[in-house]
């Protein structure tokens, strides 16, 4: 009886939802059927292809390898084989991408080899090739090494297909990216088929003043205003069309200051704390003798909307934390050791190598600048202005990661999301040039997001309660970065994408149109995957705040009391309102635990900050998922992101065991809940209705959100056969590191930009 | 609880133990409380003194010490919260006197104390009329039993339990479970009463086809008589683990036949296993060097049918400096400018790395149905770690929260590690060159396991801990004197309760909630150092900047988890009856069935 109502409820509730995704699946692409396979998108064309080319699976023998055939399209390198892969099982699968594929955004580097003549090339846009290619090896940017062997394949089509990947991942201009054929087609077939592509995710995208309107109403926020005279970007050309002010700054005076800031980027509201106190973020002061003047104006505008009228701090970021280089510096270095080097020989030096590729001191020197930007907002009550030059980089980490540990809004998907729109996107954070999409200017690339989607990991190491996503979230978002048809990551502010938006549909001769075209954003799941693979993305640990009030009497929570201020603060003679702290007393990085000597000192050399007993304190009391979160910050308590990091690493994969196998467990359990939750309701409302006749009520299959169901009550089944420590990821075919000429890769390579270095090249030559 | 324990968290297991022996002591047992805290039935306070604690995070903090038969305890005055400490005397390796009468400086005076469990506490006293001399010798006597003709506390305890640790073991029904003896396998009571071999145990498992002639003859070449044995067999493809020390083969490379053709026999004991693996698991030139002393390893020439392997798993030396390193870099305050490399030349992850994968070799030698030979030197350190870490990979059983237990008893307690020795119960020589941390390295090679399959083991990291703080404390019987024989000389069984006794009364706080029952699968842990990690909340529990939990996160959560699915399986109960009852008045069903079946009912959507 009850299976029956359960099916006929499902049937009743989905319909709608369950047409628009189809509907919405199928304006995305179109599947070929076999014998081409070809998984293709709206807009996608090939390029060239080539036949009978071997993928390579293992290092050291070919039997597992891969027959098939190799297409360059002008969005992806596609593997099409009818092969099944006998090791490996993908778990998920991207809508936009076939099992081999990769996005051309996604490759780092294109190598060509020719075993016989003992030549290799790194091919870049527009190159020629004086050899016949018997191997391509492409490195990706999301770590992971591809290589197909032509032995069988004709020779001048394997070239053909070599260059076209090399020529079609090196864009010469942005609106060669394939988002935009890709949302301009979509717009048209939609048009064609009367569907709505608009439907997207309920994530604020802050680029409306509605969205911070809420934004200032559920921080009470109420001296804080939204400004409007960036419409059409008319005052700064990084800044968004709208963001948040102190309500005592006229639009005219704003004006008037603009001209002072690099980039005319006025000061930006973050985020209210409920006592009153304020996160700004803001761009240096190009002009020295206004720089005091403007300072002053703008502390005392936010001591004004301060409700006790509390002190403005202010913490410089260029001076306190690495530059966007050393962090890209870092980066490369770690995805040397991670992946290219081999993996026996880096056993030993695992862990100097680690700290010499410094990516963990870099990680921990913003969680704990972001720790002390806590602690001025929450322990002294006072406001924050975080300053960086643009105001476009560091910034973005810090403001975000003291959200993230200040308010559990940010912690919840939904609010999660919407920070990275307002923190990064619509703050004007250059994804453009630091995913260096163009592959122009190595300069300016810098892997910042990751950094901060590594930070936010430690947390949730630490707090695994605490979020209501799953590490597995945080590595899909990074890779979607290489998958260049969102709106999120193309661009490097707002104004450039409505500009680029423009420009490509004026190239198209249909000026009425620039508004119309629309490119999907990432927060939109749907588009790369199934509602059931979106799961993935669902901490089973994760329970929302009404909650945790259920629990019976052995769960305490711990409940952070509202602060209240104490008369005696508000009656010192504290500095002038407006009168700027230089926060120079700011620790820097390493400094956070005064050293001891390694015996027993008597007394402390220096005597404990308060910024330190802060965190102890904090520390010795019960953690609450919903309250304030701090990271714990010694050395020994941070760790490399394993799933992101070594995913692909077969050497390091745990059959059958790792993080997931107890998330299956929890995930049952959670499961089983939200099944009776559903019950409970529908009991409920059978009850009060005394109708025998079950109201299609939100039915279980579609509230749940967990991946791995439950089977049956008291689920006790051990973990499926496929689990490993990378999963959902597989590192089958995906890492195929090798030898040239007998001399290991990474002999060629020494933490350069580039997986190859320019002496390669100049040997190939010779 | 009143009051945190700020600085020194006190470990879980024994606020816990005073909590049970409440309750499970007889009336007639006086309990006297001591500054709050009860005492164990048995313990005694012996003196207590105003004192100031340095602590190394917080600096001096004013209270009282108070010192019994069992332990020191010290309370701050006027701090809130309170800073306690709970420090069982065994756990202390050396006392020492700190500055002198004349020392300058303020809290220059008093007693440095070192522990064995990774940290250090001292003291400071007034400086005048000696005022440390009777605290000192008391704590000396009193840490140093052994040292002083006194009896460990383990031999006073008067602690009672529903449970008999004792029987958890039962050599025989261990092997009978395995399926022993079978038509290969007998089990032999030659050693009785520690004839053959006084390291091992009574009871011993040899190939049917060796007579006890034999095995005398074989154990006059094998150092201390400790004579390949069997430790584990294949339940299905019959190859053994099987565990001794090394041959007598010295300078002369001398051969022994019966020890050949023994090893031939156990080797033919499996029809699979053309060749016998004998895992020597030190380093090569190690095993060299053994011969100047007598001893050495099996020669190619000598014994044809077998292979030899090292696995280069460093000496009891190497392994105590390892941590002693190790302890620079973690106490009082992590090392945080080069952390990971400081880690690095401790080399204390790679012995790990280097022990768990010489078991998972052993591992997998048997599950591809060869038997082998373990040993090192003496076959009670190295050997030990590698046998049970093996059986924990093989069998299932010894991931339960019993079968754990069983395997400590048997591998470790039973086949003589020199727990003692190793440990120094009761012993004031704090340097003897016998001490070392093979136990704890063993330990901490299961929490490796632990972490990477989070689901394969019954019980959790907590139990760990516990087993780790009372191979110290000298509270339970279970770890003390070097083998079986000293064990029954000492009656200990008779006279002491066994750590079992006091865990197994407390089974639920052990348990592993994530636990999933598994039979048929090896469990091969990955030994990279991609993996290893530092047991940061064993090594570093004392520092107060990393936050204290009793559980983990993790398992907290799916407890609280469990605990709303009872309460809403209650509520819908309550709700289908009220609802059925509803029904029966308006008759418009005829639903007779009792809650019981409505809940089984309700469960089927699943």
């Amino acid at each position: 009886l009850f299976s029956e109502l359960l099916v006929k409820s499902v049937f009743v509730s989905f319909p709608l939802d369950l047409q628009r995704q189809i509907l919405r699946c199928l304006t995305l692409m179109l599947r070929l059927s076999p014998p081409f396979g070809l998984l293709m998108c709206i807009g996608e064309i090939v390029v060239n292809e080539v036949n009978f080319v071997r993928k390579c699976i293992a290092v050291d023998s070919s039997r597992e390898d891969l027959w098939g055939k190799l297409i360059c399209t002008n969005f992806k390198v596609s593997f099409i084989t009818h092969d099944t892969l006998q090791l490996q099982k993908f778990q998920y699968t991207n809508r936009l991408l076939g099992e081999h594929d990769i996005p051309l955004a996604c490759v780092e580097q294109v190598v060509t080899v020719n075993d016989a003549k003992g030549k290799q090339k790194v091919l870049g846009s527009n190159q020629k090739l004086k050899f016949n290619p018997t191997e391509l090896i492409i490195y990706c940017k999301d770590f992971r090494i591809v290589r197909f062997r032509f032995d069988e394949a004709g020779p001048e089509s394997a070239k053909k297909v070599c260059l076209a990947v090399a020529h079609y991942s090196h864009p010469a201009d942005p609106q060669l990216l394939f988002g935009f054929e890709f949302a301009w087609k979509r717009h048209h077939s939609a048009r064609l088929n009367g569907v709505d592509i608009e439907g997207g995710p309920q994530v604020p995208l802050f680029d409306r003043p509605s969205d911070w309107d809420r934004e200032i109403k559920r921080t009470g926020a109420s001296e804080w205003r939204v400004c409007s005279i960036n419409e059409g970007y008319a005052i700064s050309p990084s800044l968004p069309e709208y963001f948040v002010v102190p309500v005592s700054l006229a639009d005219q005076d704003l004006k008037q200051y603009s001209g002072f800031f690099a980039g005319q980027r006025l000061p930006l509201w973050c985020w209210n704390h409920p006592n009153g106190s304020a996160l700004v973020r803001m761009a240096s002061i190009k002009d020295p003798v206004q720089q005091r003047k403007l300072d002053q104006r703008i502390c005392t505008a936010i001591t004004k909307s301060h409700p006790k009228r509390s002190d403005v701090l202010k913490s410089d970021l260029d001076k306190s934390l690495p530059n966007i280089q050393d962090i890209q510096t870092a980066f490369v270095r770690l995805r040397q050791i991670c992946v290219i080097e081999p993996f026996e020989e880096s056993e030993e030096r695992w862990l100097s190598s680690m700290e010499g590729s410094r990516w963990l001191e870099y990680v921990r020197a913003f969680l704990k600048h972001a720790a002390e930007v806590v602690y001025m907002l929450e322990g002294q009550h006072a406001s924050v202005i975080l300053q960086e030059d643009e105001d476009r980089d560091l910034s973005c980490v810090i403001s975000s990661l003291v959200l993230i540990m200040l308010d559990p809004h940010y912690r919840s998907l939904v609010g999660f999301q919407g920070l990275v729109q307002r923190e990064w996107v619509m703050a004007g954070h250059r994804f453009l040039d630091r995913c260096n999409h163009l592959k122009k200017n190595d300069k300016e690339e810098s892997p910042l997001f990751l950094l901060l989607l590594d930070c936010v990991w430690q947390l949730l190491n630490q707090y695994p309660t605490a979020f209501e996503f799953t590490e597995t979230y945080l590595t899909v978002l990074s890779d979607s970065m290489w998958i260049p048809i969102f709106s999120t990551f193309l661009f490097n502010c707002p104004r450039q994408r409505a500009e680029h938006c423009r420009e490509f549909v004026q190239s198209k001769n249909s000026v009425r149109e620039f508004n119309m075209l629309r490119f999907p954003c990432v927060w939109d799941w749907d588009q790369q995957f199934s509602r059931k693979d979106q799961a993935l993305f669902n901490s089973p640990l994760y329970v929302g705040k009404g909650t945790s009030c259920i629990h019976n009497g052995t769960v305490k929570t711990f409940r952070r009391t509202k602060k209240t201020y104490s008369s005696t603060l508000r009656g010192l003679p504290s500095l002038p309102n407006g009168m700027l702290m230089e926060v120079e007393t700011l620790p820097r990085r390493n400094s956070l635990a005064q050293r001891l000597r390694p015996d027993f000192s008597v007394a402390r050399e220096a005597p404990e900050s308060p910024s330190e007993r802060f965190f102890r304190e904090w520390l010795t009391r019960p953690a609450d998922p919903h309250g304030l979160l701090l990271p714990q910050l010694l050395p020994s308590h941070l760790r490399l992101w394993k799933l992101y990091f070594l995913r692909w690493v077969p050497e390091t994969q745990i059959p059958r065991g790792g993080p997931i196998t107890a998330f299956h467990r929890l995930s049952l359990l959670a499961d089983e809940i939200e099944a009776l939750q559903a019950q409970l309701r529908r009991c409920g409302s059978a009850s009060t209705s005394t109708s025998t006749v079950s109201t299609p009520n939100i039915s279980h299959s579609e509230s749940s959100r967990m991946y791995f169901k439950a089977r049956s009550p008291d689920d006790l089944s051990s973990p499926p056969e496929y689990l490993t420590s990378s999963f959902p990821f597989s590192p089958v075919g995906n890492l195929c590191r090798r030898n040239i000429l007998g001399t290991p890769f990474s002999k060629f390579l020494s933490g350069a930009k580039i997986w190859l270095s320019t002496e390669t090249l100049a040997s190939e030559t010779l | 609880m009143a009051e945190i324990e700020s600085c020194f968290v006190f470990n879980a297991s024994t606020k816990q133990s005073i909590f049970l022996c409440f309750q499970a002591s007889n009336e007639s047992l006086k309990m006297e409380l001591l500054a709050d805290v009860p005492l164990l039935p048995g313990e005694e306070r012996v003196i207590d003194k105003d004192i100031i604690y340095i602590c190394p995070f917080n600096g001096p903090v004013k209270g009282r010490v108070f010192i019994t038969n069992y332990r020191l305890f010290f309370r701050s005055v006027d701090v809130d919260p309170a800073v306690t400490l709970n420090v069982p005397l065994g756990v202390i390796s050396r006392v020492e006197k700190m500055g002198g009468a004349s020392s300058r400086g303020e809290n220059s005076y008093g007693l440095d104390i070192t522990c064995k469990d990774m940290r250090n506490l001292r003291f400071a006293l007034k400086q005048e009329g000696h005022s440390r001399r009777d605290i000192f010798d008391i704590l000396f006597r009193y840490a140093f039993p052994l040292s002083h003709g006194l009896q460990l506390f383990a031999f006073l305890s008067q602690e009672k339990y529903q449970e008999n640790g004792w029987t958890v073991y039962n050599p025989v029904q261990e092997f009978r479970r395995q399926g022993l003896p079978n038509d290969q396998w007998r089990i032999t009571f030659l050693n009785n009463n520690y004839e053959l071999c006084d390291t091992y145990p009574t009871i011993l498992v040899v190939p049917y086809s060796a007579s006890d002639e034999d095995l005398r003859k074989v154990a006059t070449f094998r150092s201390r008589g400790r004579i390949p044995v069997l430790s584990w067999i294949h339940p299905e493809n019959q190859a053994v683990i099987t565990r001794c020390s090394q041959p007598l083969v010295g300078m002369s490379g001398k051969r022994n036949r019966d020890d050949e053709r023994y090893l031939d026999i156990i080797r033919a004991t499996n029809k699979m296993t053309s060749k016998l693996t004998i895992f020597d698991a030190r380093p090569n030139v190690n095993a060299v060097a053994n011969k100047a002393t007598g001893g050495g390893y099996e020669g190619e020439d000598a014994y044809q049918n077998a292979e030899l392997v090292f696995l280069d798993i460093h000496n009891i030396h190497v392994m105590r400096e390892s941590l002693k390193k190790l302890k620079d870099i973690v106490y009082p305050n992590v090392e945080e400018s080069h952390w990971l490399s400081s880690l690095e030349s401790t080399h204390w992850l790679e012995h790990i790395k280097l022990v768990l994968s010489g078991a998972i070799q052993v591992a997998d030698k048997i599950s591809t149905g060869s038997s082998v030979v373990v040993h090192c030197s003496d076959g009670w350190d190295r050997t030990a770690q590698l046998t049970s870490l093996a059986m924990l990979m093989l069998d299932s059983y010894y991931r339960t929260f019993r079968g754990f237990q069983v395997l400590l008893e048997k591998e470790w307690i039973s086949f003589g590690h020199k727990f003692a020795s190793r440990i120094g119960h009761g012993d004031k020589n704090h340097a003897d060159a016998d001490r070392s941390p093979i136990f704890l390295q063993f330990i901490d090679c299961v929490w490796q396991m632990t972490k990477q399959f989070p689901t394969a083991f019954e019980f959790n990291e907590r139990l760990l801990v516990a087993v780790l703080d009372h191979l110290y404390s000298c509270r339970f019987g279970t770890f003390l004197y070097n083998c079986e024989s000293a064990r029954d000389a000492n009656e200990v069984k008779m006279k002491t309760v066994s750590l079992w006794s006091f865990i197994n009364s407390d089974r639920a706080s052990y348990i592993n909630p994530f636990y999933t029952v598994e039979f048929v699968h090896v469990l091969y842990p990955v030994a990279s150092m991609r993996h290893l990690e530092l047991w940061v909340s064993y090594y570093i529990r004392w520092n107060p900047r990393i936050r204290q939990q009793q559980h983990s996160p993790m398992e907290q959560r799916y407890k609280e988890l469990l605990a709303l699915k009872e309460q809403y399986l209650r509520k819908l109960e309550e709700l289908q009856l009220s609802d059925s009852t509803s029904h029966l008045s308006n008759s418009t069903a005829p639903s007779p069935s009792t809650p019981s079946q409505r809940v089984t009912h309700l469960q089927t959507p699943f």
